[in-house]
């Protein structure tokens, strides 16, 4: 199967099942939301070096926050509930509630909840109070500027984490265009995040290494330096290649963003330089969930 | 919504202990097995069936009470949630008194005890309510412990005595002793507030319009503020049909004052500027 050129591969993407909870900062401007976002999504690429992976899902307009200010919304994913709770505190604590004049909100309501500002609340020494309203509890911590407002529990659900498309190119320029492309349409999207740098992951990892200490190391076999190599999989003409990873609160989302990443790059197409999409996979035999290339565009 | 109506056909100035009605909801009884209860009258005891008509099914979720007078106590008395009683007159003490999730709406005015030591659920009174609305049983040491009791018109004093949790939103004024002994919780009023308030207030907000009269000396002035967590609260009291509905979400510029520190100190009174 090709599209516009571009060979999609009859292959599948294997996906991890995760854990995943969504939060809400705002802060008196998108400015300073963004900075509590951006550093509390700093170093959360992989759970493997990082215990959670997590990025901005997007921009909310006053009308969509709790307190009326401008927000963003965050996810987290990690392998399990236990690690992202742990990670969801620490990240809070030291990455929101520093933040001047942000707020926290839970942006998931479903029936598991893990605390959001329920330990937090301890930094107010005692001068900390809480308000139920309606069901939820907000806890009021003094700080400088004010108070940090932080609803005390948030949602947790099942979700997807690993999803992937791998794109083979000429060059790295034309392979960089076509991953920018394609994570432009999939960051537009509600419920996944990519979270790697940009979105994008040129350090593409295998399973085990032949250093003991290590679990994952270079997956050689897409390496282009090494395309001489008889286990490579990459033709002569390929001298970059790069993946996208995608974390989603469902396999819908997951595939739908697979579908719109696919779409964009196949729209650049053969002639600029893009010869192959396809997917990264152990073989079945790691992920439960498999995400098939050709059926995802509707083969 | 199914409905149920019951009548009140007894004109009399003795109390009326209204609990039967509870009794029989909770215990899942029939009409005909309600009406053979026995109802306390004054020092008397009759049977509801001397008392009230009752025309539909006690497991309706809406029950009327018509005729009801300030005789009729305990209307709601533990009303369990998804039960609605509608009172289309007035309502005597300990309206609500324990309610357990229910909604209880008093189309004319109620007397002294409403929402007494209430778990949760709605109460909406049309008109004025008595003294220790929100407040606890004599003798015992909580009040209201959660819900949302409106009220379209003036309270009495000791509205919240001993308060635990919740919120009280009046329309119009409150009387003296405000929040007095109040544990936590929310008080609001657009309207004026009597002398005395927040005596002995450990923690909780008291929100209000004017500074009330004669602030105790025992509340500190913590200066002005913009407190984000008031959107979220006017966003609460919006959803309820009423005046509290016209305020602006953002309205949340307040002068803040701690209390009472002659106990726990860490009640607030906030005073809306603008």
């Amino acid at each position: 199967m090709n599209i516009n050129g571009v060979v999609i591969d009859d292959t599948f993407s294997e996906a991890f099942s995760m854990r995943a909870t969504r939060i809400v900062i705002t802060a008196i401007n998108y400015k300073w939301a963004r900075h509590a976002a951006e550093t509390m999504t700093g170093f959360a690429t992989s759970v493997i070096g990082c215990r959670v992976e997590a990025g901005i899902e997007k921009q909310l307009t006053h009308s969509e926050t709790p307190d009326g200010r401008p927000g963003i919304s965050v996810l987290l994913f990690s392998t399990d509930r236990k690690t992202l709770q742990a990670q969801l505190e620490t990240r809070i604590g030291q990455c929101v509630l520093t933040c001047p004049t942000t707020a926290v909100f839970a942006g998931l309501y479903t029936e598991d909840r893990i605390g959001l500002g329920k330990n937090l609340r301890y930094f107010g020494d005692g001068y900390q109070s809480s308000k139920l309203i309606g069901a939820e509890r907000y806890w009021r911590i003094p700080v400088m500027d004010g108070e940090f407002i932080c609803q005390e529990t948030t949602g947790v659900q099942k979700a997807i984490g690993g999803g992937n498309l791998l794109v083979f190119a000429r060059s790295i320029s034309q392979v960089l265009l076509a991953c920018e492309a394609a994570i432009d349409s999939m960051t537009a999207l509600p419920n996944v995040i990519l979270p790697f740098p940009g979105g994008g992951v040129r350090s593409g990892s295998k399973v085990g290494s032949k250093y003991p200490a290590l679990s994952a190391s270079t997956n050689h076999r897409y390496c282009p330096t090494l395309k001489g190599r008889d286990d490579s999989v990459l033709d002569k003409n390929i001298e970059a290649v790069m993946e996208i990873v995608i974390d989603g609160l469902t396999t819908e989302d997951v595939a739908l963003a697979m579908k719109v990443g696919i779409e964009a790059i196949c729209d650049l197409g053969k002639s600029q330089g893009i010869e192959k999409i396809t997917g990264g996979n152990y073989g079945g035999k790691l992920g439960e969930h498999h995400f098939h290339l050709r059926e995802i565009v509707g083969e | 919504m199914s409905n149920c109506t019951l009548r009140l056909t007894l004109d009399t100035h003795q109390r009326i202990d209204m609990r039967w009605l509870s009794q029989a909801i909770n215990a899942g009884m029939t009409s005909a097995d309600a009406l053979q209860l026995s109802i306390k009258i004054g020092n008397k005891t009759s049977q509801v069936s001397d008392v009230f008509t009752l025309t539909g099914e006690l497991t309706a979720t809406n029950i009327v009470l018509e005729n009801s007078s300030s005789s009729c106590d305990y209307i709601g008395y533990q009303l369990p949630a998804g039960k609605t009683i509608n009172v289309t007159g007035a309502a005597g003490h300990y309206a609500g008194a324990e309610l357990a999730g229910g909604q209880l709406i008093i189309h004319s005015d109620a007397q002294h005890y409403v929402g007494c030591a209430m778990r949760s659920g709605m109460i909406t009174v049309n008109g004025h309510c008595g003294n220790y609305l929100g407040g606890a049983f004599t003798g015992q040491k909580r009040g209201m412990a959660g819900g949302t009791i409106l009220v379209k018109g003036n309270t009495g004093d000791f509205t919240g005595d001993m308060m635990r949790k919740g919120i009280i939103m009046v329309t119009g004024n409150i009387g003296n002793y405000c929040a007095s002994r109040m544990i936590a919780g929310t008080i609001t009023s657009l309207g004026s507030v009597g002398t005395h308030v927040g005596k002995n207030m450990r923690r909780g907000t008291l929100l209000f319009h004017k500074l009330p009269q004669d602030l105790p000396a025992t509340f500190t002035n913590c200066g002005r503020h913009n407190l984000g967590y008031l959107t979220l609260l006017l966003d609460e009291m919006r959803k309820h049909d009423s005046e509290f509905k016209l305020l602006h979400p953002m309205r949340r510029r307040v002068q803040r004052y701690m209390g009472d520190t002659s106990v726990a100190g860490m009640g607030e009174l906030l005073i809306w500027i603008g």
